[in-house]
Protein backbone atom coordinates (compact mmCIF):
# COMPACT_ATOMS: atom_id res chain seq x y z
CA UNK A 1 0.00 0.00 0.00
CA UNK A 2 1.41 3.46 -0.99
CA UNK A 3 2.72 5.56 2.25
CA UNK A 4 2.42 9.36 2.44
CA UNK A 5 4.38 12.04 4.57
CA UNK A 6 2.73 14.85 5.25
CA UNK A 7 3.83 18.50 6.66
CA UNK A 8 3.66 19.57 9.86
CA UNK A 9 4.41 22.99 10.90
CA UNK A 10 5.74 22.05 14.38
CA UNK A 11 2.88 23.59 16.82
CA UNK A 12 1.38 20.94 18.61
CA UNK A 13 -2.46 22.27 17.60
CA UNK A 14 -1.11 21.75 14.11
CA UNK A 15 -0.68 18.22 14.56
CA UNK A 16 -3.78 17.02 16.40
CA UNK A 17 -6.03 18.81 13.72
CA UNK A 18 -4.26 17.35 10.61
CA UNK A 19 -4.22 13.70 12.74
CA UNK A 20 -8.34 14.53 13.32
CA UNK A 21 -8.85 14.68 9.64
CA UNK A 22 -6.97 12.06 8.97
CA UNK A 23 -9.00 9.80 11.20
CA UNK A 24 -12.47 11.48 10.54
CA UNK A 25 -12.26 10.65 6.59
CA UNK A 26 -10.27 7.51 7.35
CA UNK A 27 -7.45 8.52 5.37
CA UNK A 28 -4.85 4.93 6.07
CA UNK A 29 -2.26 6.05 3.52
CA UNK A 30 -1.24 8.66 5.57
CA UNK A 31 1.72 7.32 7.83
CA UNK A 32 3.59 10.25 9.16
CA UNK A 33 4.50 13.42 9.79
CA UNK A 34 7.98 15.74 9.53
CA UNK A 35 8.55 18.61 11.13
CA UNK A 36 11.96 20.68 11.25
CA UNK A 37 13.55 21.93 14.41
CA UNK A 38 15.91 25.36 14.28
CA UNK A 39 18.88 27.40 15.89
CA UNK A 40 16.61 27.08 19.05
CA UNK A 41 17.33 23.53 19.58
CA UNK A 42 20.84 23.14 17.74
CA UNK A 43 22.99 26.44 17.66
CA UNK A 44 24.63 25.26 14.56
CA UNK A 45 21.66 23.27 12.61
CA UNK A 46 19.57 25.08 10.12
CA UNK A 47 17.20 23.74 7.60
CA UNK A 48 16.89 23.20 4.37
CA UNK A 49 13.53 25.48 4.81
CA UNK A 50 12.44 28.26 6.13
CA UNK A 51 11.21 27.10 10.05
CA UNK A 52 8.51 28.74 11.96
CA UNK A 53 8.76 26.71 15.26
CA UNK A 54 11.72 25.78 17.37
CA UNK A 55 10.46 22.72 19.70
CA UNK A 56 13.09 21.72 22.24
CA UNK A 57 13.57 18.13 22.67
CA UNK A 58 10.51 17.76 25.48
CA UNK A 59 7.68 19.17 23.45
CA UNK A 60 8.95 16.64 20.33
CA UNK A 61 8.94 14.25 23.13
CA UNK A 62 5.33 14.97 23.99
CA UNK A 63 3.83 15.40 19.65
CA UNK A 64 5.90 11.95 19.36
CA UNK A 65 4.10 10.26 21.86
CA UNK A 66 0.33 12.03 21.25
CA UNK A 67 1.00 11.22 17.66
CA UNK A 68 2.27 7.07 18.24
CA UNK A 69 -1.33 6.85 20.10
CA UNK A 70 -2.92 7.59 16.58
CA UNK A 71 -0.32 5.18 14.83
CA UNK A 72 0.84 8.02 13.23
CA UNK A 73 4.99 8.12 12.87
CA UNK A 74 6.68 11.33 13.82
CA UNK A 75 10.05 12.54 11.85
CA UNK A 76 12.33 15.27 11.97
CA UNK A 77 14.03 17.28 9.25
CA UNK A 78 17.53 18.14 9.77
CA UNK A 79 18.27 18.91 6.47
CA UNK A 80 20.29 21.51 6.15
CA UNK A 81 23.13 21.90 3.44
CA UNK A 82 25.20 23.86 5.07
CA UNK A 83 26.81 23.58 8.39
CA UNK A 84 29.71 25.58 7.76
CA UNK A 85 31.94 22.36 8.85
CA UNK A 86 30.94 22.44 12.94
CA UNK A 87 29.84 18.88 12.78
CA UNK A 88 33.30 17.76 11.44
CA UNK A 89 34.59 19.65 14.89
CA UNK A 90 35.04 17.04 18.15
CA UNK A 91 32.66 19.52 19.63
CA UNK A 92 30.18 19.33 16.83
CA UNK A 93 30.27 15.59 16.62
CA UNK A 94 29.86 15.45 20.31
CA UNK A 95 26.77 17.98 20.20
CA UNK A 96 24.91 15.85 17.32
CA UNK A 97 25.48 12.56 18.60
CA UNK A 98 23.90 14.12 21.80
CA UNK A 99 20.91 15.58 19.98
CA UNK A 100 20.20 12.25 17.93
CA UNK A 101 20.59 10.43 21.07
CA UNK A 102 17.73 12.54 22.75
CA UNK A 103 15.50 12.58 19.76
CA UNK A 104 16.09 9.14 20.25
CA UNK A 105 14.91 8.52 23.64
CA UNK A 106 11.86 11.38 22.36
CA UNK A 107 10.76 8.29 20.86
CA UNK A 108 11.17 9.72 17.19
CA UNK A 109 10.70 7.84 14.47
CA UNK A 110 13.25 8.98 11.95
CA UNK A 111 15.61 11.75 11.27
CA UNK A 112 15.45 12.99 7.80
CA UNK A 113 19.18 14.21 6.66
CA UNK A 114 21.04 15.78 3.68
CA UNK A 115 24.48 15.89 5.05
CA UNK A 116 26.70 12.47 4.45
CA UNK A 117 28.31 12.22 7.51
CA UNK A 118 25.25 12.96 9.52
CA UNK A 119 23.59 9.57 7.94
CA UNK A 120 26.87 7.92 9.14
CA UNK A 121 26.35 9.09 12.55
CA UNK A 122 22.77 7.74 12.65
CA UNK A 123 24.07 4.70 12.15
CA UNK A 124 24.72 4.24 15.57
CA UNK A 125 20.82 4.86 16.68
CA UNK A 126 17.44 3.07 15.87
CA UNK A 127 15.54 5.43 13.95
CA UNK A 128 15.37 5.67 10.32
CA UNK A 129 17.71 7.95 8.24
CA UNK A 130 15.74 9.37 5.42
CA UNK A 131 18.14 11.29 3.02
CA UNK A 132 16.43 14.73 2.27
CA UNK A 133 15.82 15.85 -1.50
CA UNK A 134 18.09 17.96 -0.52
CA UNK A 135 21.37 15.21 -1.08
CA UNK A 136 19.89 15.54 -4.85
CA UNK A 137 20.30 11.89 -5.31
CA UNK A 138 19.36 11.68 -9.13
CA UNK A 139 20.83 8.50 -10.20
CA UNK A 140 21.55 4.85 -8.66
CA UNK A 141 25.11 5.12 -8.04
CA UNK A 142 24.36 8.67 -5.92
CA UNK A 143 21.42 6.34 -4.31
CA UNK A 144 23.76 2.97 -3.76
CA UNK A 145 26.27 5.56 -2.39
CA UNK A 146 23.45 6.58 0.60
CA UNK A 147 22.41 3.04 0.89
CA UNK A 148 25.36 2.07 1.97
CA UNK A 149 26.05 4.90 4.08
CA UNK A 150 23.27 3.82 5.72
CA UNK A 151 19.77 5.20 4.25
CA UNK A 152 16.66 3.39 5.08
CA UNK A 153 14.79 5.87 3.02
CA UNK A 154 15.83 8.07 -0.03
CA UNK A 155 14.18 11.02 -1.28
CA UNK A 156 15.35 11.55 -4.75
CA UNK A 157 16.05 14.56 -6.21
CA UNK A 158 12.59 16.42 -7.62
CA UNK A 159 14.99 16.87 -10.87
CA UNK A 160 14.39 13.58 -11.76
CA UNK A 161 10.47 13.07 -10.90
CA UNK A 162 9.53 12.42 -14.64
CA UNK A 163 12.85 10.37 -15.55
CA UNK A 164 11.34 7.53 -15.34
CA UNK A 165 14.18 5.46 -16.98
CA UNK A 166 16.27 6.78 -13.90
CA UNK A 167 13.71 6.40 -11.43
CA UNK A 168 13.34 2.75 -12.65
CA UNK A 169 16.95 2.60 -12.07
CA UNK A 170 17.28 3.59 -8.67
CA UNK A 171 14.72 1.16 -7.42
CA UNK A 172 16.24 -1.54 -8.97
CA UNK A 173 19.75 -0.09 -7.51
CA UNK A 174 18.64 -0.04 -3.84
CA UNK A 175 16.75 -2.33 -1.34
CA UNK A 176 15.69 0.69 1.11
CA UNK A 177 12.41 2.86 0.26
CA UNK A 178 12.34 5.30 -2.70
CA UNK A 179 10.34 8.42 -2.03
CA UNK A 180 9.25 11.12 -3.87
CA UNK A 181 7.99 14.65 -3.38
CA UNK A 182 4.97 14.97 -5.07
CA UNK A 183 4.06 19.16 -4.69
CA UNK A 184 6.98 20.78 -4.98
CA UNK A 185 6.88 23.42 -8.20
CA UNK A 186 10.15 24.59 -8.07
CA UNK A 187 11.82 25.33 -11.52
CA UNK A 188 13.16 22.13 -13.22
CA UNK A 189 17.15 21.94 -13.22
CA UNK A 190 17.05 25.50 -10.97
CA UNK A 191 20.03 27.18 -11.75
CA UNK A 192 19.74 28.76 -7.90
CA UNK A 193 19.03 25.24 -5.88
CA UNK A 194 22.00 24.76 -4.26
CA UNK A 195 22.26 28.39 -3.41
CA UNK A 196 19.35 28.91 -2.38
CA UNK A 197 18.97 25.90 -0.05
CA UNK A 198 22.23 26.98 1.42
CA UNK A 199 21.10 30.36 1.62
CA UNK A 200 17.92 28.83 3.92
CA UNK A 201 20.22 26.44 5.95
CA UNK A 202 21.98 29.83 7.31
CA UNK A 203 19.11 31.72 7.82
CA UNK A 204 17.71 28.90 10.12
CA UNK A 205 20.14 28.29 12.10
CA UNK A 206 22.02 30.98 14.39
CA UNK A 207 25.40 30.57 11.88
CA UNK A 208 24.31 33.19 9.84
CA UNK A 209 25.86 36.52 8.37
CA UNK A 210 27.14 39.13 10.38
CA UNK A 211 25.30 42.00 9.03
CA UNK A 212 21.84 42.36 6.85
CA UNK A 213 21.40 40.95 4.41
CA UNK A 214 20.45 43.76 1.51
CA UNK A 215 18.61 41.02 -0.75
CA UNK A 216 17.06 38.31 2.07
CA UNK A 217 15.59 36.50 -0.96
CA UNK A 218 17.20 37.39 -4.06
CA UNK A 219 16.47 33.19 -5.79
CA UNK A 220 13.08 33.31 -4.79
CA UNK A 221 12.48 36.39 -6.43
CA UNK A 222 14.45 35.66 -9.41
CA UNK A 223 12.81 32.42 -9.69
CA UNK A 224 9.13 34.50 -9.64
CA UNK A 225 10.48 36.72 -12.04
CA UNK A 226 11.39 33.73 -14.30
CA UNK A 227 8.07 32.01 -14.19
CA UNK A 228 6.13 35.46 -14.74
CA UNK A 229 7.88 35.76 -18.05
CA UNK A 230 7.89 32.52 -18.94
CA UNK A 231 5.14 30.27 -17.53
CA UNK A 232 5.48 27.05 -19.34
CA UNK A 233 8.51 26.68 -16.44
CA UNK A 234 6.09 26.26 -14.19
CA UNK A 235 4.29 23.26 -16.65
CA UNK A 236 8.18 21.98 -16.45
CA UNK A 237 8.18 22.36 -13.09
CA UNK A 238 8.50 18.31 -11.38
CA UNK A 239 5.37 18.03 -9.67
CA UNK A 240 3.11 15.27 -9.67
CA UNK A 241 -0.55 15.62 -10.07
CA UNK A 242 -2.72 13.44 -7.40
CA UNK A 243 -4.15 11.39 -10.53
CA UNK A 244 -0.71 10.62 -11.36
CA UNK A 245 0.52 8.78 -7.95
CA UNK A 246 -0.47 5.56 -9.42
CA UNK A 247 2.26 5.37 -12.70
CA UNK A 248 4.94 5.57 -9.80
CA UNK A 249 3.34 2.81 -8.32
CA UNK A 250 3.44 0.85 -11.37
CA UNK A 251 7.41 0.95 -11.31
CA UNK A 252 7.94 0.27 -7.40
CA UNK A 253 7.29 3.58 -5.56
CA UNK A 254 5.33 3.87 -2.68
CA UNK A 255 6.46 6.53 -0.35
CA UNK A 256 5.04 10.00 -1.25
CA UNK A 257 6.08 13.25 0.92
CA UNK A 258 4.39 16.01 0.52
CA UNK A 259 6.06 19.65 0.79
CA UNK A 260 4.88 22.81 2.52
CA UNK A 261 5.57 22.69 6.45
CA UNK A 262 5.74 26.34 6.14
CA UNK A 263 2.37 26.46 5.39
CA UNK A 264 -1.08 27.16 7.12
CA UNK A 265 -2.50 23.99 8.62
CA UNK A 266 -5.78 24.10 6.51
CA UNK A 267 -3.73 24.31 3.28
CA UNK A 268 -1.51 21.34 4.38
CA UNK A 269 -4.88 19.50 5.21
CA UNK A 270 -6.05 20.25 2.30
CA UNK A 271 -3.01 18.85 -0.16
CA UNK A 272 -3.32 15.32 2.28
CA UNK A 273 -6.85 15.20 1.04
CA UNK A 274 -6.48 15.67 -2.53
CA UNK A 275 -2.95 12.96 -2.65
CA UNK A 276 -5.16 10.64 -0.26
CA UNK A 277 -7.47 10.83 -2.83
CA UNK A 278 -5.68 10.88 -5.78
CA UNK A 279 -7.87 13.64 -7.51
CA UNK A 280 -7.79 17.16 -7.50
CA UNK A 281 -10.37 19.62 -9.79
CA UNK A 282 -9.59 23.17 -10.42
CA UNK A 283 -6.51 25.09 -10.13
CA UNK A 284 -3.32 22.88 -9.43
CA UNK A 285 -1.04 25.72 -8.24
CA UNK A 286 -3.46 25.51 -5.08
CA UNK A 287 -2.15 22.25 -4.28
CA UNK A 288 1.54 23.34 -5.21
CA UNK A 289 4.42 24.75 -2.51
CA UNK A 290 6.72 26.45 -3.45
CA UNK A 291 5.40 29.07 -5.81
CA UNK A 292 2.52 29.11 -3.50
CA UNK A 293 2.07 33.03 -5.01
CA UNK A 294 1.79 32.13 -8.17
CA UNK A 295 -1.63 30.85 -7.56
CA UNK A 296 -3.23 34.54 -8.06
CA UNK A 297 -1.54 34.82 -10.96
CA UNK A 298 -2.07 32.09 -13.40
CA UNK A 299 -5.01 29.09 -13.48
CA UNK A 300 -3.75 25.99 -14.41
CA UNK A 301 -7.10 23.30 -14.92
CA UNK A 302 -6.04 20.28 -13.43
CA UNK A 303 -8.26 18.20 -15.47
CA UNK A 304 -6.96 19.25 -18.63
CA UNK A 305 -3.59 18.04 -17.65
CA UNK A 306 -4.86 14.31 -17.79
CA UNK A 307 -2.58 11.81 -20.04
CA UNK A 308 0.57 14.20 -20.13
CA UNK A 309 2.31 12.10 -17.69
CA UNK A 310 2.60 9.43 -21.12
CA UNK A 311 4.76 12.15 -22.41
CA UNK A 312 6.71 13.18 -19.72
CA UNK A 313 7.41 9.65 -18.87
CA UNK A 314 9.32 8.79 -22.00
CA UNK A 315 10.19 12.95 -22.42
CA UNK A 316 13.66 12.92 -23.15
CA UNK A 317 14.18 16.63 -21.87
CA UNK A 318 15.74 18.04 -24.86
CA UNK A 319 13.00 21.10 -24.07
CA UNK A 320 14.36 23.41 -27.30
CA UNK A 321 13.75 20.41 -29.99
CA UNK A 322 10.41 19.17 -28.40
CA UNK A 323 7.94 21.47 -27.53
CA UNK A 324 5.60 19.87 -25.57
CA UNK A 325 5.38 21.99 -22.36
CA UNK A 326 5.00 24.62 -24.21
CA UNK A 327 2.24 23.60 -26.60
CA UNK A 328 0.55 21.86 -22.98
CA UNK A 329 1.08 25.83 -21.34
CA UNK A 330 -1.28 27.22 -24.29
CA UNK A 331 -3.59 24.49 -23.70
CA UNK A 332 -3.68 24.49 -20.07
CA UNK A 333 -2.60 27.70 -18.82
CA UNK A 334 -4.56 30.36 -18.20
CA UNK A 335 -3.85 34.26 -17.03
CA UNK A 336 -6.54 35.13 -13.40
CA UNK A 337 -7.80 38.85 -14.18
CA UNK B 1 -6.90 58.37 5.53
CA UNK B 2 -3.05 59.35 5.57
CA UNK B 3 -4.17 61.12 9.29
CA UNK B 4 -5.69 57.82 10.19
CA UNK B 5 -2.53 55.97 9.87
CA UNK B 6 -0.51 58.25 11.46
CA UNK B 7 -2.67 58.37 14.49
CA UNK B 8 -2.71 54.50 14.52
CA UNK B 9 0.64 54.41 14.55
CA UNK B 10 0.98 57.13 17.50
CA UNK B 11 -1.68 55.52 19.40
CA UNK B 12 -1.08 51.99 19.15
CA UNK B 13 2.97 53.00 20.48
CA UNK B 14 1.49 55.30 23.23
CA UNK B 15 -1.52 52.45 24.57
CA UNK B 16 1.28 49.51 24.36
CA UNK B 17 4.34 51.85 25.95
CA UNK B 18 1.47 52.12 28.96
CA UNK B 19 0.48 48.55 29.23
CA UNK B 20 4.01 47.25 28.38
CA UNK B 21 6.72 49.39 28.56
CA UNK B 22 9.51 50.47 25.61
CA UNK B 23 7.45 49.48 22.80
CA UNK B 24 8.31 50.87 19.21
CA UNK B 25 6.15 50.73 16.43
CA UNK B 26 8.10 52.60 13.11
CA UNK B 27 5.93 51.47 10.69
CA UNK B 28 2.36 51.14 10.32
CA UNK B 29 0.25 50.44 6.77
CA UNK B 30 -2.96 49.79 5.19
CA UNK B 31 -2.65 46.79 2.64
CA UNK B 32 -4.24 45.11 0.07
CA UNK B 33 -3.61 41.38 -1.38
CA UNK B 34 -3.80 39.73 -5.09
CA UNK B 35 -5.90 37.27 -3.46
CA UNK B 36 -8.38 39.85 -2.00
CA UNK B 37 -7.87 40.42 1.60
CA UNK B 38 -7.33 44.11 2.47
CA UNK B 39 -5.91 44.58 6.49
CA UNK B 40 -3.70 47.02 8.85
CA UNK B 41 -0.39 46.03 9.78
CA UNK B 42 2.10 47.13 12.18
CA UNK B 43 6.07 46.63 12.72
CA UNK B 44 7.16 47.03 15.35
CA UNK B 45 9.64 46.00 18.38
CA UNK B 46 10.00 45.62 22.07
CA UNK B 47 7.03 43.16 22.55
CA UNK B 48 7.23 39.76 23.07
CA UNK B 49 4.72 36.83 23.31
CA UNK B 50 3.91 36.90 27.14
CA UNK B 51 2.76 40.78 26.63
CA UNK B 52 0.79 39.42 23.87
CA UNK B 53 -0.85 36.50 26.19
CA UNK B 54 -1.44 38.66 29.05
CA UNK B 55 -2.68 41.93 27.44
CA UNK B 56 -4.60 40.16 24.46
CA UNK B 57 -8.18 41.47 25.04
CA UNK B 58 -6.99 44.56 25.15
CA UNK B 59 -4.19 44.81 22.56
CA UNK B 60 -6.99 43.35 20.23
CA UNK B 61 -9.31 46.00 20.86
CA UNK B 62 -7.02 48.75 20.19
CA UNK B 63 -6.16 46.67 17.01
CA UNK B 64 -10.09 46.98 15.87
CA UNK B 65 -10.33 50.03 16.96
CA UNK B 66 -7.70 51.81 14.69
CA UNK B 67 -8.30 49.40 11.54
CA UNK B 68 -11.74 50.77 11.82
CA UNK B 69 -10.71 54.28 11.46
CA UNK B 70 -8.87 52.88 8.17
CA UNK B 71 -11.47 51.44 6.89
CA UNK B 72 -10.96 47.96 7.70
CA UNK B 73 -13.36 45.20 9.01
CA UNK B 74 -11.36 43.65 11.69
CA UNK B 75 -12.15 39.93 10.86
CA UNK B 76 -8.87 38.39 11.86
CA UNK B 77 -6.38 40.23 14.47
CA UNK B 78 -3.17 38.57 15.06
CA UNK B 79 -0.07 38.87 16.31
CA UNK B 80 3.45 37.29 14.41
CA UNK B 81 6.65 36.44 16.14
CA UNK B 82 9.96 36.07 15.09
CA UNK B 83 10.25 32.30 14.12
CA UNK B 84 12.08 30.11 17.15
CA UNK B 85 11.84 33.61 19.16
CA UNK B 86 9.60 35.48 21.92
CA UNK B 87 9.96 38.26 20.09
CA UNK B 88 6.71 40.16 19.02
CA UNK B 89 7.41 41.60 15.69
CA UNK B 90 3.95 42.53 13.92
CA UNK B 91 0.33 43.06 14.45
CA UNK B 92 -1.68 43.08 11.68
CA UNK B 93 -6.03 43.11 11.52
CA UNK B 94 -7.13 41.41 8.51
CA UNK B 95 -10.46 41.56 6.77
CA UNK B 96 -9.96 38.13 4.85
CA UNK B 97 -10.80 37.37 1.61
CA UNK B 98 -13.11 33.62 0.84
CA UNK B 99 -9.86 31.56 0.32
CA UNK B 100 -8.27 32.98 3.37
CA UNK B 101 -11.25 32.36 5.46
CA UNK B 102 -10.74 28.66 4.92
CA UNK B 103 -6.94 28.68 4.97
CA UNK B 104 -6.31 30.99 7.93
CA UNK B 105 -9.22 31.32 10.09
CA UNK B 106 -11.00 28.13 10.10
CA UNK B 107 -8.35 25.65 11.63
CA UNK B 108 -8.38 25.13 15.20
CA UNK B 109 -4.96 25.62 15.15
CA UNK B 110 -3.28 28.86 14.59
CA UNK B 111 -2.63 28.46 11.12
CA UNK B 112 1.12 28.62 11.69
CA UNK B 113 3.08 28.47 14.47
CA UNK B 114 4.65 31.74 14.34
CA UNK B 115 1.04 33.12 14.18
CA UNK B 116 -0.74 33.93 17.80
CA UNK B 117 -4.88 34.13 17.02
CA UNK B 118 -5.90 37.37 19.21
CA UNK B 119 -9.15 37.67 17.59
CA UNK B 120 -11.21 35.31 14.55
CA UNK B 121 -14.49 36.18 13.47
CA UNK B 122 -16.92 33.41 13.36
CA UNK B 123 -18.50 33.40 9.57
CA UNK B 124 -20.11 30.10 9.82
Amino acid sequence: MPRFIVPHPGHFPALKEIIEVKEAENLKEVEGVFMGVMGGSLEVMGSGRGVLHAPLIEEIREQTEYAHQHGIKMNIAMNSTCLGGHHLTFEGYKMFEWYFSELNKAGVDGVIVAEPYLVELLRDFPMKTTISVLSYVDAPQRAKFFEDLGADVITVDTNINRHFELLKGIVKAVNCDVRVIVNEGCLYRCPFRYFHYNLASHLSSLNQPRSPLFAPDYYFDKCINIRLRNPTQIIKSPWIRPEDIKEYEAIGITCFKLSGRTKAVNWIIECMRSYSHRTFKGNLLEILDCPQMLRDMFYIENEKLEGSIEQWKRCKKICNECGYCDKRTQEVLTYLK
Amino acid sequence: MKKEISEGRRKLEEELRNLVGNIFVPEAKVFGMVCGCVGFAVDLRGLQYDDVDVFREKISAIMEEISKSVGVEPEFVYARNLPGSEEVVTLTARELCERCKREFAESKAPPRPDIVVLKKKRWK
